[in-house]
């Protein structure tokens, strides 16, 4: 048993990782991944909304009605999520106004929801809870891998201290200015994607379709 | 589960129904929501004094800022008692009693159409100005005023921009100058929070001797005589460091602190 | 012993069995630039065409050969301007060091030192060009067994004529890798990819380092020279202000103008397109598109007007005459892997283009030029309009049969 809890854990960290593998919770990883400390902030609150709606939710599997199944999991979620942003509110203010709405929208992640449906809907709560904790850890690491990268090479610091003396303040470093924008996390979510599957060439999917070989004129 | 199937009480007859049956649902989603909506109040409402004063504390941060007095290690609250903040009615210049000074809130009164009014000209592209406006006066040990701060906004490319302007005793002189919110393109605009860029504006003065309007924000350089006005456009921002020399003029002028600073000057408010 | 004889002897290491097999693409990379290659390729290097590539690409190159002297013309007509406006004392850095020695000088009036000087900023810019990115090319097509196509030439030619001559060659590499890698190699190489290369790496740069490249102030290489580009007096104070600034239309059309090095010549961007039309490598509907989209939404916005901003007034003249318009349309527009590929896409995808770099230009605050995004906009809906277009064409077959 203790192998398998291992597992839960490990396992979405590379081998079932949610943004690499199964390409979700995107839209966040690209808005709040340009300063590290925020990005290690939402991987946090994802975390703790995920092992606990996982929980609570595996708690109440066998009393969820299966016609409102979906709403349950939702609110249960939706009060997570509001909990979190409360308490980033009041004990992490500076954090939560860079991550704003984003607190919010953990409510619409895909991983929250997948982990609930797919996983703690049919586990106890124990094994649901851990199976919460590696997905919202696994989706950390991405999101903190592109957090380095963005913050250091975009504003030449790594969690506000100054790695890159950045040229405006009388160093050496042009920072890269694409890396503070939004789409810039997908080239590097890209990036890392294509990195695992070189690593790991069964992530690799499957061609939908084969390039015609032209025939010789 | 001997109660099962004993069927007497409407408690065991309910327990025994199917997860699926309607009542279950029902009561499954009511028991859920209570459940949940007094968690997110309860979880609301005790932490509204600490969410309150955080908010509280991040405007008294950005005034110590902008008036150099602060560094993390001082205790904002105590720092902040040093400054009085007063309500000035920007029409006449001069101090106000009109509305409460703990509890007047500029921005919500900007767009109250009973507290302030539509704007023709309006360079700072804020449509409606609030009538009355919170400045925070700092007084030095022997009660001498020392400097004055006066907040703000005015629209930049995407956003608009709220800030802060520290003023010396004279009216006159710049102290320092911060905004707080805004949402300007990052590496770019995003580049008015940049400290070499918010040093310019220390030792800057908002007008010449016979009283015009001087201060801009502009590329191109002027001769020497007239740089003690003139501070540095954001490389690669035009529209931004625009929208910020008109925001500065606009306040500074005559629709906005201009009369204020002019009674103070002449000692009358 | 000849060139080819070395070749000859050194070939069996690399064909299939040989030791450095692996390597084989680059060995071929080097003989097919000498020689006529023996062997005529065999997969579809061009996944969407049946045209000869080699044939394709070097037109491409002969038809930017106009583009490149007024480069070389111009930018060092516009530096040695600057120079003597500004005096002796803003010679500086190793090329004019080499200008002073071989006594050619700095006089904007001297064609030849015009082009010397000119050809001392290109040059680098081109050599980093080819060495970065044909680095990514020959590794790409080694891994991934490959040949190294002639397509390379091309993208680092037009991304070379697209750059300012100011451009630092650090950032002049680091473009160049994210247009050949992401913007074309990530897809499988030359021919699959749907974005023009040359533009992603332009466009890295120009969002990756804006205070240096969004077109807003000009790219004259000289230390404390400033104004503004053609675009940017334009949105700023009307393109009537031009003549203030003493650029007329000519000097727009002949390419006197600041500008990115190859560009500001609509004149030579036009011997080089009429060269692709001529030579059937242009499609003709897609420059008529383009031109169709830019003349109608610019007049259509010259009826509106506006009295806040100035841009709406700009005829379709001068449209034509100011910024990347013409190089663009030239070589960007009638590239044919990221154009549509039907005939009436062709023409949908040509004035989307056209209104796009219109509508970026006059409405949008933030970026007074607009070809470059405007053609990367339209790439990303080349595949989507020829669907369409197919499709519509079934369907229109299937009812005349029923």
């Amino acid at each position: 048993m203790a192998q398998t809890y291992r597992k839960l854990l490990v396992d979405p960290m590379v081998d079932n990782n949610p943004i690499t593998l199964q390409v979700l919770g995107i839209c966040s990883a690209l808005a709040v991944t340009s300063s590290l400390a925020v990005a290690m902030v939402m991987a946090l609150a994802v975390t703790s909304v995920t092992a606990f709606s996982s929980f609570f939710i595996s708690l109440l599997r066998n009393q969820i009605p299966s016609s409102i199944r979906i709403i349950v999991q939702m609110v249960i979620i939706a009060s997570l999520v509001i909990l979190v942003d409360q308490l980033l509110k009041a004990y992490a203010f500076e954090i939560s106004k860079t991550l704003s709405v984003f607190v919010g929208l953990i409510i619409t992640n895909c991983i929250v929801m997948g982990r609930a449906e797919a996983f703690a809907m049919k586990n106890p709560p124990l094994a649901s809870f851990l199976d919460g904790i590696g997905n919202g850890l696994g989706y950390g690491v991405i999101l903190m891998l592109v957090g380095v990268i963005r913050e250091l090479f975009g504003s030449g610091s790594l969690f506000g201290i100054p790695i890159l003396q950045t040229v405006n303040n009388g160093g050496w470093y042009v920072p890269n200015g694409m890396l503070l924008l939004p789409p810039s996390a997908f080239f590097i979510i890209g990036l890392i994607i294509w990195a695992f599957r070189t690593w790991k060439p069964e992530q690799v999917e499957e061609r939908e379709y084969t390039i015609q070989v032209a025939e010789a004129h | 589960m001997p109660e099962q199937g004993s069927g007497t009480g409407w408690w065991a007859r309910f327990r025994a129904l199917p997860v699926d049956s309607t009542p279950k649902t029902l009561a499954v989603a009511v028991a859920l929501c209570l459940f949940c909506s007094m968690v997110v109040s309860l979880a609301a409402v005790s932490l509204r004094p600490t969410q309150e004063a955080n908010k509280l504390r991040d405007k008294r941060v950005n005034i110590l800022q902008v008036s150099g007095l602060y560094n993390p290690d001082i205790d904002v609250n105590k720092a902040f008692e040093a400054f009085e903040p007063r309500v000035v009615d920007l029409a006449t210049g001069t101090f106000t009693d009109a509305v409460d000074v703990a509890t007047y809130d500029q921005r919500a009164a900007a767009s109250d159409p009973e507290m302030s009014d539509a704007l023709d000209d309006d360079p700072a592209g804020i449509g409606r100005r609030a009538k009355y406006a919170t400045v925070y006066l700092l007084n030095d040990e022997a009660g001498n005023l020392d400097k004055i701060i006066l907040p703000i906004h005015g629209y930049g490319l995407w956003s608009t921009l709220y800030g802060f302007v520290a003023l010396e005793e004279n009216g006159n002189d710049v102290y320092g100058l911060q905004f707080y919110e805004h949402a300007e393109t990052p590496g770019l605009g995003a580049e008015v929070d940049n400290p070499v860029w918010k040093a310019q504006w220390h030792g800057k003065e908002l007008r010449n001797d016979a009283g015009d309007l001087k201060i801009t924000v502009s590329k191109a350089s002027p001769p020497a005589d007239q740089q003690v006005y003139h501070v540095d456009a954001l490389a690669g921002a035009t529209l931004t460091s625009r929208g910020v020399d008109n925001l500065v003029r606009y306040w500074m002028g005559d629709q906005g602190f201009g009369p204020f600073l002019e009674n103070l000057k002449q000692g009358n408010v | 012993m000849g060139l080819r004889a070395f070749f000859d002897r050194i070939e069996p290491n690399f064909v299939k069995g040989g030791r450095y097999e692996r390597y084989f693409p680059v060995y071929e990379m080097f003989e097919s630039m000498v020689y006529t290659p023996k062997t005529v390729t065999r997969v579809a290097p061009h996944a969407r065409s049946y045209v000869d590539m080699k044939r394709i690409m070097t037109y491409v190159v002969i038809a930017t050969i106009p583009c490149v002297l007024m480069a070389l013309y111009n930018t060092g007509l516009q530096t040695n301007l600057a120079i003597a406006s500004l005096g002796e004392d803003s010679i500086t850095g190793w090329r004019a060091g080499l200008l002073s020695t071989f006594g050619i000088g700095f006089n904007p009036s001297n064609p030849l030192a015009n082009m010397l000087h000119g050809l001392l900023y290109f040059l680098p810019i081109y050599i980093v060009t080819l060495a970065v990115g044909g680095a990514w090319e020959v590794l790409f097509a080694t891994v991934r067994g490959h040949e190294v196509n002639e397509g390379f030439l091309v993208t680092s030619m037009l991304y070379v004529l697209i750059l300012p001559a100011s451009t630092p060659l650090w950032q002049v590499a680091l473009g160049i890798s994210f247009g050949v890698v992401l913007g074309k190699e990530v897809f499988g190489g030359t021919g699959k990819n749907f974005l023009n290369p040359a533009l992603v790496g332009r466009a890295f740069l120009y969002f990756a380092y804006p205070a240096s490249m969004s077109g807003d102030t000009v790219w004259t290489p000289v230390d404390g020279f400033s104004g503004a580009t053609t675009l940017a007096i334009s949105a700023a104070e009307g393109y009537g202000q031009l003549a203030a600034h003493s650029i007329t239309w000519w000097d727009s059309f002949l390419g006197t103008i600041q500008g990115s090095l190859g560009e500001t010549s609509t004149l030579a961007a036009m011997i080089g397109l009429a060269f692709l039309l001529v030579t059937r490598i242009a499609n003709w509907r897609l420059v008529v598109g383009c031109l169709g989209g830019m003349i109608g939404f610019s007049l259509l916005l010259n009826i509106i007007g506006s009295d806040t901003n100035p841009m709406f007034a700009m005829p379709w003249y001068w449209h034509l005459v100011v910024g990347g318009y013409a190089f663009g349309l030239a070589f960007m527009v009638t590239e044919p892997v990221s154009a549509s590929h039907t005939n009436l896409g062709r023409y949908i995808y040509g004035a989307l283009i056209g209104f796009m770099v219109v509508m970026i230009r006059v409405v949008n605050p933030a970026f007074p030029e607009g070809m470059m995004l405007a053609i990367l906009f339209a790439n990303i809906f080349a595949p989507l309009i020829d669907f369409f277009v197919v499709r519509a064409n079934i369907k229109r077959r299937a009812k005349r049969n029923a």
